[in-house]
């Protein structure tokens, strides 16, 4: 009875992943900054638009093994290692999926040159790797990533992006 | 609200499962691992297996033998994050979650000092910005003293310590009355960041000149050009030269050599010569006799 | 036949008509500038005649064939000629094709008649007016024109030390870390803005002070913004500006919007750029006996004075009028079309609206340039 329980599950799980998960939940605390500069609504706004983008950017650039998914929203040292992983991962023959289901976003720091912000998001996503279409593990994470972003011409790109122990 | 319902659901539908596995499996991870630094994996079981380690920041994969340890020098695994230890083949398929911390020795510092250009004189012109990495271009997120001095060309210090916050520490600093070249520095333990602050002249605060008849033409020159805090203003900077006379008006715009800016325009009896530079007006001389 | 099709059988049929009236009567220039002058008209049998194969042939830069038409070539050179017209040194003139000419009978006696020549020339920055008062002659049945020939000043040789500061610029690279430094950009500031409405559209005037000691490209965008935040429309000043701002120097800037009426905005956005710039601080331009000219005609004239050694190519005047209370009126600006050689004047005169020159009290010129070869 439980193996066939299992079954139906598993063959819902897309259904139920794709009702569910369109689009992450986000939530953005009140901005509690650290620093001398005044965060405008305008800049507040775009910061969280774009790292929302960038995840997405990120989950499709790990599913499809290609870093140039990455170049609009990436940039830097979190650019070269997320590069440097799909790298390493295509070349094992793998890929993996991250569908971010929710956000806790604070933004926490806006260097007084306006050349940096930071922001730490406690976020929940579900990670799948896959040889192929075979899953070979599938886990859910809650986990709090510290993200630095810096603005580039059309938009602010992130520069770091670190998760670390709860 | 029915999306979120139906996504709360499979969610928990999905975390149940490899917790089940964890538990029935045989499996030692280390919660967290230092980044760079050797650590190792037991796994239950028997047979021949691949061992991945995925995450956003890193993949590795070793051919193992389960039920033995597994063991990764140091340097295998230096990017910082979630990751997730997967055991496929074998008798069973098992899998955990761990992290990686940065390394506590701090080793690079990306310092942010702007402006690189700004006037002297100017309370809190300067602000500096550290983000703390290790050797692995990981930031450093444990609480750590940084200092800033910046030293002007006088050999005047500024000094100030800031402790990070999620691997960052700012200050603001004034600079000097003295125009020239100051070097600011970051420190945090031995890992050092240099940058050069150029402290210009400020605005004019003393703007005068004189003239010279000389047949039909007229030289103009000013006093040496100084700021408020007596630094002469730099070469290239331009100051207007005004003739307004009867029927007209010459002007000429020169730039300043060695504080000094000269012109030589046309003389008119009765004229009155002005100068200025920028929205700064100096002193006006009128011409007295007719030609 | 439909009403949908009428207007297009219409215009199609006015267009035809049009085309048939423009070929059997064309315009004397347009004939000449055909190039088939020489057959459709008549000889140089009148004055008028004269003038406008001679102008043909100008168009056409038929030198030789305008120059040996000429009554008076004994005194000077075809290549005289040929440099009254286009400039000895390369200028906007060089470039230049003639878009069009009027030629007007001022009087005329039986041996005798003076015809005033406005030739209209196209340039890289639009176009510019020749005028020239020509006498023509009667010699035997031939008509000849007596050109009254500019001839460009030589510079006698000499030596002129120029050391005026220059600055250089190093960026940094493309694999330097995030964090180091790049060089500043120029602190500009918009000191002046005044918006008026104008020939059924918005004008935002103003000037633009470089108050760093770096020289800066510098240009100056505007957006009007209507009650409800959303932008109305979004302009630049393009060329009524002078780009290249070297320290504590001071442009004025206007920009133009068309088909905007002032009640509309309620706010305007101003975003002045600045980069920097590997410049000179020479040449240095005077402009001298500035002299401003009330209406009818209005306008500001003077003389631009190159006190360099260096040959400039193209300068560029911008005018800036203040009423009474030193308020900010209008921008003018004008090409000058000949070179500017060293230590010699060259006129230029900027016309501005008859209304705004009855409200001006003061004005302020300033000169940019560009030197081939040269970066400023």
């Amino acid at each position: 009875m439980t193996k066939p329980l299992f079954i139906i599950m598993c063959s819902l799980f897309p259904t139920i992943v794709a009702l569910g998960s369109d689009h992450p939940a986000v939530r953005a605390a009140p901005t509690e900054l650290v620093g001398p500069r005044p965060l405008e609504r305008q800049t507040e706004t775009a910061v969280i638009r774009d790292y929302l983008q960038a995840w997405r950017s990120m989950s499709d650039a790990f599913d499809q093994n290609r870093t140039d998914r990455l170049d609009p929203d990436f940039i830097g040292a979190a650019k070269e290692k997320l590069a440097g992983t799909i790298r390493e991962q295509a070349s094992l023959g793998i890929h993996t999926r991250y569908r971010d289901g929710a956000h806790d976003l604070h933004l926490v720091f806006y260097s007084p040159e306006g050349l940096s912000i930071q922001l730490v998001d406690t976020v929940e996503y579900d990670m799948e790797v896959l040889d192929r279409d075979k899953v070979l593990a599938a886990q859910h994470v809650r986990a709090r990533y510290v993200a630095v972003l810096t603005p580039t011409e059309v938009r602010w790109k992130v520069r770091i992006l670190q998760a670390e122990p709860e | 609200m029915k999306s979120k319902c139906t996504f709360i659901l499979g969610g928990l539908i999905l975390a149940a499962m490899p917790l089940a596995m964890a538990q029935t499996g045989g499996l030692r991870l280390p919660k967290t691992v230092e980044a760079g630094s050797a650590f190792s994996i037991q796994s239950s079981g028997s047979g021949p297996a691949f061992l991945y380690i995925v995450g956003p920041g890193q993949v590795l994969r070793r051919k193992v033998q389960l039920g033995e340890t597994t063991v990764f020098a140091p340097g295998d695994l230096h990017n910082a994050g979630r990751y997730l230890a997967v055991f496929v083949g074998g008798s069973s398929t098992e899998n955990g979650a761990f992290d990686v911390t940065a390394a506590h020795q701090p080793m690079v510092l990306s310092f942010l000092a702007k402006p690189s250009r700004l006037p002297v004189d100017l309370h809190d012109g300067i602000s500096g910005v550290v983000y703390v990495f290790d050797a692995f271009q990981n930031l450093v997120l444990v609480p750590i003293q940084v200092s800033f001095q910046l030293t002007s060309v006088t050999g005047a210090e500024q000094m100030r310590t800031a402790l990070t916050r999620n691997g960052a520490a700012w200050t603001k600093m004034n600079s000097a009355a003295q125009e020239g070249v100051a070097k600011f520095v970051a420190r945090v333990g031995d890992a050092t960041s240099t940058r050069v602050i150029q402290q210009v002249p400020g605005n004019p605060c003393h703007l005068r000149m004189s003239a010279r008849a000389s047949g039909q033409r007229l030289a103009v020159e000013t006093e040496p050009v100084r700021d408020c805090s007596g630094n002469p203003l730099p070469d290239g900077t331009i100051v207007t030269f005004t003739e307004t006379y009867s029927d007209g008006e010459s002007t000429v715009d020169v730039p300043l050599k060695r504080s000094v800016a000269r012109a030589d325009m046309p003389a008119y009896g009765g004229a009155k010569v002005s100068v200025a530079t920028g929205v700064f007006i100096g002193n006006e001389i009128r011409l007295g006799t007719k030609r | 036949m439909s009403t949908d099709r009428l207007p297009a059988v219409v215009i199609a049929t006015a267009t035809v008509a049009l085309i048939i009236v423009g070929t059997l009567w064309p315009i004397p220039s347009a004939i000449v500038m055909a190039g088939s002058g020489a057959n459709l008209l008549r000889p140089s049998s009148s004055p008028q005649a004269a003038v406008e194969i001679l102008a043909g042939e100008i168009g056409q830069q038929a030198w030789e064939k305008a120059y040996s038409s000429l009554a008076n070539k004994s005194e000077f050179t075809e290549l005289e000629f040929v440099r009254d017209l286009t400039g000895t040194y390369l200028s906007l003139r060089t470039y230049a094709t003639l878009d069009s000419f009027d030629a007007r009978p001022l009087h005329a006696s039986a041996d005798e008649a003076q015809v005033q020549l406005k030739l209209r020339w196209s340039s890289v920055i639009g176009a510019f007016l020749d005028t020239r008062d020509l006498r023509v002659v009667r010699t035997g049945d031939r008509w000849g024109v007596l050109w009254p020939i500019v001839k460009e000043p030589r510079v006698p040789p000499q030596v002129i030390p120029v050391n005026y500061l220059r600055w250089d610029v190093i960026y940094r690279g493309p694999e330097d870390d995030w964090g180091s430094q790049d060089v500043e950009a120029p602190h500009v500031r918009i000191v002046d803005m005044h918006p008026v409405e104008r020939s059924g559209g918005v004008v935002i005037m103003g000037e633009l002070l470089n108050e760093d000691v770096v020289p800066a490209f510098v240009t100056v965008k505007a957006t009007l913004l209507a009650k409800n935040g959303s932008a109305i429309a979004t302009e630049d000043s393009f060329d009524k500006i002078s780009h290249v701002l070297l320290p504590k120097q001071v442009t004025p800037f206007f920009i133009a919007f068309h088909d905007v009426e002032l009640s509309e905005v309620d706010s305007v956005h101003m975003d002045p750029s600045a980069t920097l710039i590997a410049a000179s601080a020479d040449p240095v331009i005077g402009i001298e006996d500035q002299h401003f000219n009330t209406p009818p005609g209005a306008s500001l004239s003077g003389k631009l004075v190159n006190q360099s050694g260096q040959v400039v190519n193209v300068a560029h005047v911008l005018g800036t009028f203040y009423d009474k209370s030193g308020q900010l009126v209008w921008v003018a600006d004008q090409y000058v079309d000949r070179a500017l050689l060293p230590q010699t004047p060259v006129s230029f005169a900027m016309s501005l609206p008859a209304d705004i020159a009855s409200r001006v009290s003061s004005e302020r010129a300033i000169a940019t340039t560009y030197s081939s070869g040269r970066f400023q």
